[in-house]
């Protein structure tokens, strides 16, 4: 008996015809999952580590509050003195009520400034808080 | 003349350089996004009340953990003097002790600071007392289902609330006081 080779009658090669789609759909899941929020930050900071941490879950809700190692204190894309913070959160607050306020503070800051953001903040009524910290390994 | 209609080939414009129109796009999103998850240690500020409202309700001392970190770094729980890393030891067993109590008799625990008080020894400090309720939490899950609370997503809505009732995490920051000038 002889054996014959078999061979396929179609011409060798990958079709890219449907690439242009696959890379379609991951650029969609890219576009949306991407958070188009940079800011330009003022302050240098260093964040503290801790252990029992959580993950904000829901990006759209955070808003910064950044405390830098001089003491200032930066709201989005400005520097705001501490008897600005109130009416800049209730704003905030109002037109997002579960507004959460994650704040950077430098490990370095003494408490006294982290508890007048916190009086400022009660007083704004935005209640739910997260001081960003770093995993420790 | 005569003009002649050109003959024309199929109108088709050529998809080869979609692929890579695409790839641009997709590489532009893949660079301006930032995957990297905030993480923090999430904490409810009590609500404001004007300090000639404020009424300090009396707390048992059995269900009370007063925790107070002053300027220079040492710190007390309930009076006596502690290091950190043995806040949550400390803490955990008091907070197993009062799984089965009502509502009313959960342990609170109280951080008190100094206004020269370090930041990153507070975050240390809170990151003992949220670590002690998060490892209680997780000891009741793996009791009772078998489960650990951290893949949340395995819990039942049932289950993490039983969890938040059994053990509520209560910390109190302690109202800033008065400084008369």
């Amino acid at each position: 008996m002889t054996f014959e080779k078999k061979r396929a009658n179609t011409s060798p090669g990958i079709p890219t015809a449907s690439m242009p789609d696959i890379i379609f759909m991951l650029l969609l899941f890219f576009m949306v999952a991407t958070t188009l929020r940079e800011q330009d930050i003022f302050v240098k900071f260093t964040l503290p580590e801790a252990k029992a941490i959580e993950k904000i879950e829901n990006k759209r809700l955070v808003s910064y509050l950044y405390v830098g190692k001089s003491g200032r204190i930066q709201i989005d894309d400005n520097i705001v003195q501490l008897k600005d913070i109130q009416n800049i959160m209730y704003k905030k607050r109002v037109a997002l009520p579960p507004l959460i306020v994650s704040l950077r503070v430098d490990k370095s800051a003494k408490m006294g400034e982290v508890t007048d953001i916190q009086q400022a903040l009660r007083k704004a009524d935005a209640l739910r808080i997260n001081y960003s910290a770093r995993r420790k390994e | 003349m005569l003009i002649k209609k050109k003959n024309r080939q199929g109108g088709e414009f050529s998809t080869a350089s979609m692929a890579d129109i695409t790839f641009l796009l997709l590489l532009f999103f893949l660079v301006s996004t930032n995957i990297d998850v905030d993480t923090g240690i999430g904490l409810a500020l009590p609500q404001y009340v004007p300090p000639e409202e404020q009424n300090f309700a009396p707390i048992s001392k059995d269900r009370l953990a007063a925790i107070s970190v002053n300027s220079n770094g040492d710190v007390l729980l309930n009076k006596k003097i502690i290091a950190i890393p043995q806040i949550k030891e400390n803490l955990t067993g008091r907070i197993r002790s009062k799984i089965d109590l009502p509502k009313k008799k959960k342990l609170v625990v109280s951080i008190k600071t100094d206004r020269q008080t370090n930041y990153d020894l507070y975050i240390r400090t809170l990151d003992q007392v949220k670590g002690a309720f998060f490892e209680v939490r997780d000891e009741y899950a793996l009791n009772h289902w078998g489960k650990k609370t951290h893949s949340s997503d395995q819990l039942t809505k049932e289950q993490m609330q039983e969890l938040k009732d059994k053990i509520p995490i209560i910390i109190s920051i302690a109202e800033p006081e008065q400084i008369n000038k």
